[in-house]
């Protein structure tokens, strides 16, 4: 597994613009403190006013500036590791809590299942984002700038939100995955032999369920990036919204925040082409393919690992079937002559 | 008998877990979770239920609150409008995708594959930017301006939403598409009936799909919510006259109810009917 992800160029490449991006951003905040530049107006050598913010993207500024002058390379390296954080949290929490309920209640009978199933219903057919908008709303807008709450309220609450809202659709899930192993036969196999709930779940359940669980934390990964983009746009920032006089402010830099907040600046067409509003929108639009492109790798590779281990049946079925022919298996137990000769020595020696 | 039992059981259970999710909103107060505040909006929301019709909504243009319900018809056409179209349209491309796909041979499967896959993992956002952008490069290359950008008041848009929706749910179906024609192609008796000489093309919507619809319809209804959420964005950002955009305007939690009912009393029917129409022996039975 881990020897097919090495040799994988395209895993391979995608795992290291991820890992130098989220290095280079925690960098950031270790050695800069989390500073991001300004600039304001742009001289040239003979202090003549060659440009104000925004900035074009040049050699000085790689990706330009905004209207405030912030550097937007250093705004988004910086803001990765929050986008990226925020949405590993979000999906390590709801598969923490969905794994909680889901494997007890996926060793309940099939009645309990049935019902649960049904109540939760309700739940998968409403976009989360709107939920999330309604809820969140009236408390993370700020009229006042100097009287926002701290970081740590905010950031909680809102993971927490997120986490329940997505939890009834990660549990029905788990549950039905793991009712599916349960039905196999090694499960059942093991049942018969005596093993408890405990060790079940974790020597035989657990390794069959890895795999799936990594394919679902991407899954989640890209789908808390994108409620997290949505919400952006309807106005909704991460850590809160900021009432400007101008308008609108978020109090983190965090992509998606970044993306709603320069988007909302733009009226009609003049947004298309302009630097503010494309560099957060590619690099989003970049963050999902690259997800997305290491759950299908991660897939291919769980996918022939299991390739692999068939083969390894086959052999061993092939060995069994082997030894079977050398007995054959069609005579009758009455018939096989050693037996019956075991059977009349005996019976001679009785006589 | 039993079925409508079960039936009717299972439609008021999840009118009642629709009602507690409608009123979520008040569950949050002050960055707190406050649980009695959410009892108030429980209560509430099941009186509003009593009397649906007196719902109203403050409208811009008239500058007054109006009744909800008149108002809901319009935004319904639209939103059905865009929905249901890229639906049929989707589905019929995906259904010409598999049969192509069925019918060609390894090293084009191997393209067809790789090209459905790569496009898949390209988030809607990017589609919806990009088509914005290539209706205007057309327009200021040609002169070309029938494509609408956006909606305004009373205006209608419903090509570019239509489109940008299409795409969305059209890689979803082909990668599971793909999956389980492959998956299906190794059954015995597919392989009897090509032993048997039936035709390629009577083998694939003879044989083959009829045994998909069921699960393919499952599918698409446990990953709804993925469309309904494109579908919200969408309508947010072309400005389309429908409900989801409405609910956005107009962020109350009686407005939210009827919209919830709105959405689930359709689907609610046609599980009913797939369960009714698609014939046992499509499910797996025999």
């Amino acid at each position: 597994m881990r020897r097919t992800l090495l040799r994988d160029p395209i895993f391979m490449i995608g795992f290291i613009i991820f890992v130098s991006l989220l290095l280079l951003s925690i960098g950031n905040t270790v050695f800069r403190d989390g500073q991001v530049d300004q600039f304001l107006n742009r001289y040239s050598d003979e202090g003549r006013l060659i440009g104000i913010p925004p900035l074009e993207p040049s050699k000085d500024q790689w990706l330009g500036t905004d209207r405030a002058g912030n550097d937007l390379f250093q705004m988004m390296i910086e803001g990765f590791k929050w986008t990226v954080g925020i949405c590993a949290t979000v999906a390590l929490g709801r598969m923490a809590l969905g794994l909680l309920v889901g494997i007890p209640l996926a060793f309940r009978g099939a009645r309990l299942n049935r019902i649960f199933k049904m109540v939760l219903d309700g739940f998968l057919i409403l976009p989360i984002s709107l939920l999330a908008m309604m809820m969140l709303f009236p408390s993370f807008f700020f009229a006042d700038s100097t009287m926002v709450p701290p970081l740590l309220d905010r950031v909680t609450l809102q993971l927490t939100v997120f986490v329940v809202l997505g939890l009834p659709a990660v549990t029905l899930y788990l549950t039905t995955e793991v009712r599916q192993l349960l039905k196999q036969e090694f499960m059942i196999v093991a049942e018969t032999l005596g093993g408890s709930v405990w060790h079940r779940t974790r020597r035989h359940l657990w390794p069959h369920l890895v795999p799936t669980l990594v394919i679902v934390f991407m899954q989640q990964f890209v789908q808390t990036l994108m409620l997290l983009i949505h919400l952006s746009l309807f106005g909704v920032f991460f850590g809160g919204t900021v009432f400007l006089f101008e308008g609108v402010r978020p109090t983190l830099f965090e992509w998606s925040s970044m993306f709603g907040f320069y988007f909302k600046q733009f009226t009609a067409m003049t947004w298309m082409t302009n630097h503010m509003f494309l560099v957060p929108a590619l690099g989003l639009s970049m963050l999902v393919f690259l997800s997305n492109l290491l759950t299908s790798r991660l897939e291919r590779a769980f996918r022939l690992r299991r390739q692999k281990s068939v083969v390894t049946d086959d052999t061993t079925s092939q060995a069994e079937a082997s030894a079977a022919t050398l007995a054959d298996p069609f005579t009758l137990v009455h018939a096989n002559t050693s037996f019956q000769q075991m059977n009349q020595k005996k019976a001679d020696d009785i006589i | 008998m039993n079925l409508i039992a079960q039936k009717s059981a299972q439609f008021f259970i999840t009118l009642f877990v629709l009602i507690a999710i409608s009123a979520l909103p008040s569950l949050v107060a002050q960055l707190e979770f406050v649980p009695s505040n959410y009892w108030n909006g429980l209560q509430q929301q099941f009186s509003q239920l009593a009397k649906l019709d007196e719902i109203t909504y403050y409208n811009v243009t008239a500058q007054r609150e109006l009744p909800l319900l008149p108002a809901l018809g319009p935004l319904m056409k639209e939103t059905v409008i865009i929905f249901m179209t890229s639906l049929v349209v989707s589905v019929g491309f995906a259904l010409l995708y598999a049969y192509f796909f069925y019918r060609s041979g390894k090293r084009v499967r191997t393209v067809l594959q790789q090209t459905s896959q790569t496009l898949e993992m390209i988030p809607d956002l990017f589609w919806l930017i990009f088509s914005q952008f290539l209706a205007i490069t057309i327009y200021k290359q040609t002169g070309f301006d029938r494509i609408e950008v956006a909606g305004g008041f009373a205006e209608y848009i419903r090509f570019l939403p239509i489109v940008t929706l299409t795409l969305t749910i059209l890689f979803f179906f082909l990668k599971w598409l793909t999956k389980h024609i492959l998956e299906e192609e190794a059954t015995l008796f597919l392989e009897l009936a090509r032993a048997k000489g039936v035709r390629p093309a009577a083998l694939f919507w003879r044989h083959l799909l009829p045994n998909l619809v069921y699960r393919f319809y499952l599918f698409f209804r446990s990953n709804l919510i993925t469309v309904l959420s494109s579908l919200l964005i969408i309508e947010y950002l072309f400005n389309v006259q429908g409900i989801f955009r409405f609910v956005v305007y107009n962020p109350v939690m009686p407005i939210l109810l009827v919209i919830l009912l709105v959405v689930y009393i359709p689907i609610f029917i046609l599980d009913l009917l797939a369960e009714w129409l698609i014939p046992n022996a499509w499910k797996g039975g025999i």
